[in-house]
């Protein structure tokens, strides 16, 4: 069985069909590339799978359990971790506190136990702060812990937000964009961040990714798709050698000089 | 050398100041002390739904407003005792307040400001017109609770409740706001579907927010007629709504600290410009423009950047979208008081 199954899904938004008939399955401890144009309907599939979007039909299956139409939060409580492709750091709290709220699923503090401090509570919080040090060495950016989200370079809080969702230990993680905006060096440091994460933490990934040389290093299946439609789907070789591929890139096909995907 | 003042050393000072005044002030100076206490609680309340939370919503005058009345008529009408009263007056205010969150699921900014000032007003128009329970527009006298017991006199008696119910709210703010429900409104309010990802749910967390900050507003409306010995609707209509808006924008959104430092400065104000009624309402507006202009963190962030010590960890929004929520919620709540009352 499959970790993660979208099953024949369309969404339109208007008269724009986002996504047509979409179906796909991801296996655990793969890394997934998903690939394709802008508007091709990629953030839009990441989110009908995290809940954000109701797919029109079609349905959502994680681990097993039907889940569509189930609120965000109840989505996140399975395992299903998400970052977003605009920075999406809590610009009001510091680094640490970024990365704490990360652990909301793991802790249970309500009105009442933090109220009283109760000796559980002290213990939870106590917890969570070591966790997300922990988490933030993961990364290297333990030195801005106490520092505003907004204080930091975008390429710092892009790492950040990927540990803020990674410290809830989800089983999958769904990443939209991470690369964009990084410099090449950094890229370079996201490509290594990601191979840890799946192989350290056994965390499967999807990925809508536009740099291209770090989908096609890293995936072990890349996805592509264009104009809400999943056009192909194979390892990341032969992903470069197929003609509709080429085409959805290039607009038409056999123009030989230009670098394919 | 500058300084070294700790948030926390203020607010100890402060309430010191607080808890010896009925020693050596006057009965109407107890009686100011006595309203700014109310008024801190009714800051705090306001600042968890709206600084924290993020909930731009306009009913904290009318969650007042019911925690009073219900406190007052459920004396005056069914005779029962102001002990018993008072607590279902403050818990019939947090369970109003917490149908709130249900529009707040679907809108969000102008919509909820604009969904939860109808309400105000609704329930300024009950208050107003159902003469048959409130007694209408003239109001009515409510008997003070007896500390004779004690040895005490009414006002004085009630003072020192008010202290103790003010600590323990204050007390509670502080360390519900670093807490994970704490973090959870925040998040909520920073940046709503990046705090669902994270499991954070929005009914549970808004509803928490709007029973909260309706439970504060009633606490202090139950208060309230037992400090004045009378209620009217005037005690609780838009003037109100701006006034506690104002103590937590000057004083400084995201701030426990600061709603208590907002509300001291603007009952100091109120007391100054008693006399010239009616300036007070320029001079709120006015200032409440000038802060949301030029120090839209606040006067906490102005001590956080020039006072050594002082360290409460302030979780402001974003300048430019507090700043614009701010802004065209209070040009509406001006306008619109201007539209009624002329
Ligand atoms: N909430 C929405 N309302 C209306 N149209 C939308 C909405 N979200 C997406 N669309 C449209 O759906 C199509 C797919 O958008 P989507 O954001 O999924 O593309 P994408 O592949 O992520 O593109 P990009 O690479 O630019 O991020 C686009 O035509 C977009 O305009
Ligand atoms: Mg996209």
């Amino acid at each position: 069985m499959s970790s993660l199954a979208v099953t024949n899904v369309s969404v339109a938004f208007g008269g724009v069909h986002a996504l047509s008939d979409v179906s796909l399955a991801v296996d655990a401890g793969q890394i997934v590339g998903v690939i394709g144009p802008n508007g091709a309907g990629k953030t839009t599939l990441l989110n009908v799978i995290c809940g954000v979007s109701r797919p029109d039909r079609g349905d959502v299956t994680l681990h097993g359990t039907i889940i569509t139409g189930w609120k965000p939060s109840r989505i996140a409580g399975l395992g299903l971790g998400r970052t977003f492709q605009t920075s999406q750091l809590f610009p009001g709290m510091t680094v640490l506190e970024n990365l704490m709220t990360g652990l909301h699923l793991r802790g249970h503090t309500g009105l009442i136990a933090a109220a009283f401090r109760t000796p559980s509570m002290k213990r939870e919080e106590a917890e969570m702060r070591e966790r997300a040090l922990a988490a933030l060495d993961f990364v290297g950016m333990r030195a801005f812990a106490g520092r505003s989200g907004t204080a930091l370079s975008f390429g710092q809080q892009r790492v950040v937000e990927i540990a803020r969702t990674l410290i809830g230990e989800p089983k999958i993680l769904l990443l939209d964009e991470p690369a964009v905006g990084l410099s090449v060096p950094r890229v370079a440091e996201l490509d290594t961040l990601l191979r840890r994460i799946r192989d350290e933490r056994g965390v499967t990934l999807v990925m809508i990714e536009h740099v291209i040389r770090l989908v096609m290093g890293v995936s072990d299946r890349v996805i592509v798709m264009n104009s809400g439609r999943k056009i192909a789907e194979g390892r990341p070789d032969d992903i470069r050698r197929n003609p509709d591929v080429i085409e959805a890139y290039l607009g038409r096909q056999g123009d030989a000089r230009r670098p394919a995907p | 050398m500058r300084a070294v003042v700790s948030h926390r050393a203020l607010l100890v000072v402060l309430f010191a100041v607080l808890a010896v005044l009925p020693v050596v002030a006057n009965q109407y100076t107890l009686f100011v002390g006595n309203l700014l206490m109310l008024y801190m609680i009714l800051a705090l309340g306001l600042n968890l739904l709206v600084g924290f939370a993020g909930q731009l919503a306009f009913a904290n005058a009318a969650m007042y407003g019911i925690g009073a009345y219900g406190a007052a008529l459920l004396q005056v009408r069914l005779g029962l005792s102001y002990w018993l009263a008072a607590p279902c007056g403050a818990v019939l205010a947090m369970a109003i307040g917490t149908l709130l969150a249900f529009p707040a699921l679907r809108l969000s900014g102008i919509y909820l400001a604009l969904a939860t000032l109808a309400f105000a007003q609704f329930t300024q128009w009950v208050l107003l017109h159902w003469n048959s329970v409130t007694f209408g527009a003239g109001g009515f006298p409510v008997p003070q609770p007896e500390f004779s017991a004690l040895g005490m006199s009414p006002d004085r008696g009630i003072y020192y409740v008010s202290w103790v119910v003010t600590v323990v709210l204050l007390a509670f703010a502080w360390r519900v706001v670093r807490s994970r429900v704490g973090r959870a409104f925040v998040a909520m309010r920073d940046r709503e579907m990046a705090a669902q990802a994270l499991g954070v749910g929005l009914l549970r967390y808004k509803a928490m927010a709007f029973a909260l900050s309706g439970f504060y507003a009633g606490t202090a409306g139950a208060l309230y007629p037992a400090v004045l010995a009378y209620v009217s609707p005037e005690g609780f209509d838009l003037f109100q709504m701006v006034l506690h808006k104002a103590m937590i924008v000057v004083g400084g959104m995201g701030s426990i600290a600061g709603s208590v430092i907002g509300a001291s400065l603007l009952v100091y104000l109120l007391e100054v410009l008693r006399q010239f009624k009616a300036t007070q309402e320029i001079v709120f507006g006015a200032l409440l423009l000038a802060f949301v202009l030029f120090q839209p963190r606040g006067l906490v962030d102005f001590l956080k950047r020039s006072v050594p010590g002082w360290s409460e960890p302030l979780h402001y929004a974003s300048d430019s979208e507090s700043a614009f929520d701010v802004a065209v919620a209070d040009e509406l709540v001006t306008g619109s008081r201007g539209g009624a009352d002329r």
